[in-house]
C-alpha cells in the first residue's frame, strides 16, 4: 500500500514541477551546508589529530616569550598564582614582556651577526635543563635566524635553521623537512657545513661541493633537501623568502606559540640548515629565535613536566615558555571548535529555512487540493492514509534534496579544502565523508521532510470530507 | 438496506446555521433506482452524503443492514465507504494527475491490493463502461461523458452494493446525459441499488422510486412505480 502512496507522491510532485524545484531547491541549501560543515570539520580534526601524533603527543616544546597572550604569560610565571591581585606588574612579569618582544623586533632590526641582545635573559642550559627536570628524557634545540646569504647565482637574505644534532636524532618529526635529496647529511659538528632546501638550493644556485657565504662565512654545502616533504607542501608554490623583512616577519611569526612556530620552523624548504653546535660556536651572539624541544618519558605525565620545566627555566634565570605539543593541539582544536560552532549555526539555519519553505509549500498543497483529498477520502481513503500520503510528498522532496544537497555539499567542501585548506593552518586536509555522514544526512533530510509536512498532512487528514467535495 | 430514521442534520456555514435536513424517514428500496429530487437548497446531496456516511447526522440515525453509521469510528466509515457504496459526482472528481485506469483502481490500492491484480480488476471496470482504449488518458484529454464512465467504474470496482450519484448528469449535455444514465439504470437491472440526487425530471422518469425533497423534509411519501 505505501508503495502505492509513494507513486502517488511522486506523480503529485511530477504535476507541480516548478514549485516543487523550488521547494526542494530550500532543502538543498540546508542539506549542502550541513554536509559540507560536517565533512570539512571531520576532515580539520582528523588532519590536526594526525599532524600532531606524527609529531607526537610526548613533547614539549619550550619557545621564547613573544607574541603570547597575555594569559599565557601570566600563567607562565612562577608563583603568578600567589602574586595578590594587583600584583600583574611585578618586577618579573616586566622582564618577562621586555625580553619576550626582543626576539621578533630584533629580527626585523638586525640580522646575523653581532645583534647580541642587550639586556635579553640568558637561553636555556639544555643539559642543566635534563637534570633539573627528571621527567625529561632528552631535548634538543632548534635555532632559527635571518642572514645574508650568497650563492654562486643570487643573493639575499634567508633563514637559517640551526637544529642540534640531537634534535636531528631524535626529533625527526619536528624538522620533517629534513631528507637528503642529493649529498649528504652533516658529517663533522665542528666543520663549516650547510644542507640546503631545495628551493633555497635552486634560487642560489648551489649544489654539494659547492660554497655558501652565509653572514660573510663560507660554509660547504654537503647536501640539498628533497622538494617534496610536508613543510613543501604546506607552503604552496611560492617564492623563497629572500627578501629580509619578509624573513624577519616569518622569524617574528615563529617567536609565538601555536601552530605558526611550528610552521615556519618546520619549513625547511627555502632555508639553509646549520648545526647549532656550529652556529653556536662562529656566532655566539646571534639573536636567534631559539625552540627547545624535549621529550617527556613514557611513564611521567606531560602537564607535570611542564610545570618542572617551568620552574627549572625561572631557577636558570632563563626565559621561555613550556608549552606541550597536547597543549598546542588543545589551542588550535579549541579555535576550530569554535568556527564549527558557528558554521554549525549557518548550516542549522540554513536547514530550518528549507523546511520552512518545505512546510509552506505542502500547506499551499494542501489548500489547493482539499477537492481531492475530499474525493480520495469519499472512495475509502483512511485519514492515516491521506496524512500518509502528503507527509511522503514531502518526505520525498525533502529526501530528493538531501541527494542533490549531498552531492553539492561534497563537491563544495572539496573545492574549500583545495582553496582553504592551507590557511586553517594543518597545511592541508581532505573532508571526510563517512558511512554515518552520508547515510545521516539521507535520513535526516527525509526525517525534516516529512516533518515539515507533517502539520499540513494532519490538517489535509482531519478535512471533513463533505466540506473537501464541495470546496472550489 | 439504507434505513434514514427521523434524521436531522445542520451544519455552519461562515455566520449562519444551515438546517439542511429537519426530521427525514426513508428506507432505501434495495436493488431499485431511487431519485432523490427537490430543489436547490432542499438537502438532497446532504440525504446523499449520509447515506454515503461521508458525514453523520446531527440528529436521528442512518443505518446500514441494522448497523448505527453514526456509531462508527471515522476508520471504520472509511472502511464502509470504500466496500460497500461507490460515489458519482456530478463534477465527476478524478484525480487529475492520473490516468483513467489508475483513477479506478486507485480505490483498490488503498485497501492493499497489489496493483497486478488492481490493474486487472481496474481494466475490467472500465470494460464495463466500455473505456477500455482510453485507460492511459489523463481525465484532461477525456470528455465528460468519458470522465463520468471512468468515475462510474472507479465506484463499480470494488464490487459495493450499492451506488451513490450527485447530479451525474448534470455537467453533461442531453445526448451524453442519456447514455450515462442508461449506464446506471443497467447497473440496478443487474441489482445494484442505485441513489440519484438529481432535479432533472428525465432522470427521476427513470427511477423506481421518487423521493420528493423540499425545506429539509420529505415532501410526499415515497412512491413507488412498478
Amino acid at each position: 500500500m505505501y508503495r502505492n502512496l509513494f507513486r502517488l507522491a511522486v506523480q503529485n510532485i511530477r504535476s507541480r514541477r516548478m514549485r516543487s524545484w523550488l521547494t526542494i531547491l530550500g532543502v538543498l541549501i540546508g542539506v549542502t551546508a550541513v554536509t559540507a560543515r560536517l565533512s570539512i570539520g571531520t576532515g580539520v580534526q582528523v588532519a590536526v589529530v594526525k599532524q600532531f601524533e606524527a609529531i607526537g603527543y610526548d613533547i614539549v616544546l619550550i619557545v621564547p616569550e613573544g607574541a603570547r597572550a597575555t594569559a599565557n604569560r601570566l600563567t607562565a610565571l612562577p608563583g603568578a598564582a600567589a602574586t595578590p591581585a594587583g600584583g600583574t606588574f611585578s618586577p618579573e612579569a616586566l622582564t618577562g614582556s621586555t625580553s619576550g618582544a626582543e626576539p621578533a623586533g630584533a629580527g626585523t632590526r638586525n640580522s646575523l651577526p653581532g645583534g647580541g641582545r642587550a639586556g635579553a635573559a640568558p637561553s636555556i642550559d639544555v643539559a642543566r635543563l635534563l637534570e633539573q627536570v627528571p621527567e625529561l628524557a632528552e631535548a634538543g634545540t632548534l635555532g632559527l635566524q635571518v642572514a645574508a646569504v650568497k650563492g654562486s647565482s643570487e643573493s639575499g637574505y634567508l633563514r637559517v635553521v640551526t637544529p642540534t644534532t640531537k634534535l636531528l636524532d631524535a626529533f625527526p618529526s619536528v624538522l620533517p623537512g629534513f631528507k637528503i635529496a642529493r649529498g649528504s647529511s652533516f658529517t663533522d659538528s665542528g666543520a663549516d657545513q650547510v644542507v640546503v632546501g631545495a628551493r633555497a638550493a635552486a634560487t642560489l644556485g648551489v649544489e654539494p661541493g659547492d660554497t655558501v657565504t652565509i653572514a660573510g662565512r663560507p660554509f660547504l654545502v654537503v647536501g640539498v633537501l628533497t622538494s617534496t616533504g610536508p613543510a613543501a607542501l604546506g607552503n604552496g608554490q611560492r617564492q623563497p623568502a629572500i627578501s629580509g623583512q619578509r624573513v624577519a616577519r616569518e622569524v617574528g611569526a615563529a617567536s609565538g606559540t601555536g601552530i605558526a612556530a611550528f610552521r615556519n620552523l618546520a619549513n625547511t624548504a627555502d632555508a639553509l640548515v646549520v648545526l647549532g653546535e656550529r652556529a653556536q660556536a662562529v656566532w655566539p651572539s646571534a639573536n636567534a629565535v631559539t625552540v627547545t624541544v624535549a621529550r617527556v618519558k613514557a611513564e611521567a605525565s606531560v602537564s607535570a613536566a611542564v610545570d618542572d620545566v617551568r620552574l627549572a627555566i625561572a631557577q636558570q634565570g632563563a626565559s621561555g615558555t613550556p608549552i606541550s605539543v597536547q597543549e598546542i593541539a588543545d589551542q588550535i582544536q579549541g579555535t576550530l571548535g569554535m568556527i564549527e560552532t558557528v558554521l554549525a549555526s549557518i548550516a542549522a539555519v540554513a536547514l530550518l529555512v528549507g523546511s520552512l519553505g518545505l512546510m509552506n509549500t505542502m500547506y499551499t498543497a494542501v489548500l489547493e487540493r482539499t477537492r481531492e483529498i475530499g474525493v480520495l477520502k469519499a472512495i475509502g481513503a483512511r485519514d492515516g492514509q491521506v496524512m500518509a500520503l502528503f507527509m511522503m510528498d514531502s518526505g520525498l522532496m525533502g529526501l530528493i534534496g538531501g541527494i542533490l544537497g549531498l552531492g553539492i555539499g561534497a563537491a563544495l567542501s572539496l573545492v574549500a579544502a583545495r582553496l582553504f585548506g592551507r590557511a586553517v593552518g594543518v597545511g592541508g586536509f581532505f573532508p571526510i565523508f563517512s558511512v554515518g555522514l552520508v547515510a545521516g544526512v539521507l535520513g535526516l533530510s527525509f526525517v525534516v521532510g516529512g516533518l515539515s509536512g507533517a502539520w499540513p498532512a494532519w490538517r489535509a487528514a482531519r478535512l471533513n470530507p463533505v466540506e473537501a467535495l464541495t470546496s472550489e | 438496506m439504507f434505513a434514514l430514521e427521523d434524521v436531522h442534520k445542520s451544519y455552519r456555514m461562515g455566520e449562519t446555521e444551515v438546517h439542511a435536513l429537519r426530521g427525514v424517514s426513508l428506507e432505501v428500496a434495495p436493488g431499485r433506482m431511487t431519485a432523490v429530487m427537490g430543489p436547490s437548497g432542499s438537502g438532497k446531496s446532504t440525504l446523499l452524503h449520509l447515506i454515503g456516511a461521508l458525514d453523520v447526522p446531527t440528529a436521528g440515525r442512518v443505518t446500514f443492514e441494522g448497523r448505527n453509521l453514526s456509531a462508527l469510528s471515522s476508520r471504520e466509515r472509511a472502511d464502509f465507504r470504500a466496500t460497500e457504496v461507490g460515489f458519482v459526482f456530478q463534477k465527476f472528481n478524478l484525480l487529475p494527475n492520473l490516468t483513467a485506469l489508475e483513477n479506478v483502481f486507485l480505490p483498490l490500492l488503498l485497501r492493499g491490493a497489489s496493483v497486478a491484480s488492481a490493474r486487472e480488476r481496474g481494466a475490467r471496470a472500465l470494460d464495463a463502461v466500455s473505456l477500455q482504449d482510453r485507460k492511459d488518458h489523463r481525465p484532461a484529454r477525456l470528455s465528460g461523458g468519458e470522465q463520468q464512465r471512468v468515475a462510474i467504474a472507479r465506484a463499480l470496482v470494488r464490487e459495493p452494493g450499492t451506488i451513490l450519484a450527485d447530479e451525474p448528469t448534470g455537467n453533461l449535455d442531453t445526448e451524453t446525459g442519456k447514455r450515462i444514465l442508461n449506464l446506471l439504470r443497467e447497473l440496478t437491472d443487474r441489482g445494484k441499488t442505485l441513489v440519484v440526487v438529481t432535479h432533472d425530471a428525465d432522470v427521476a422518469e427513470l427511477a423506481d422510486v421518487r423521493v420528493r425533497l423540499r425545506d429539509g423534509k420529505l415532501e410526499a411519501s415515497p412512491a413507488a412505480v412498478a
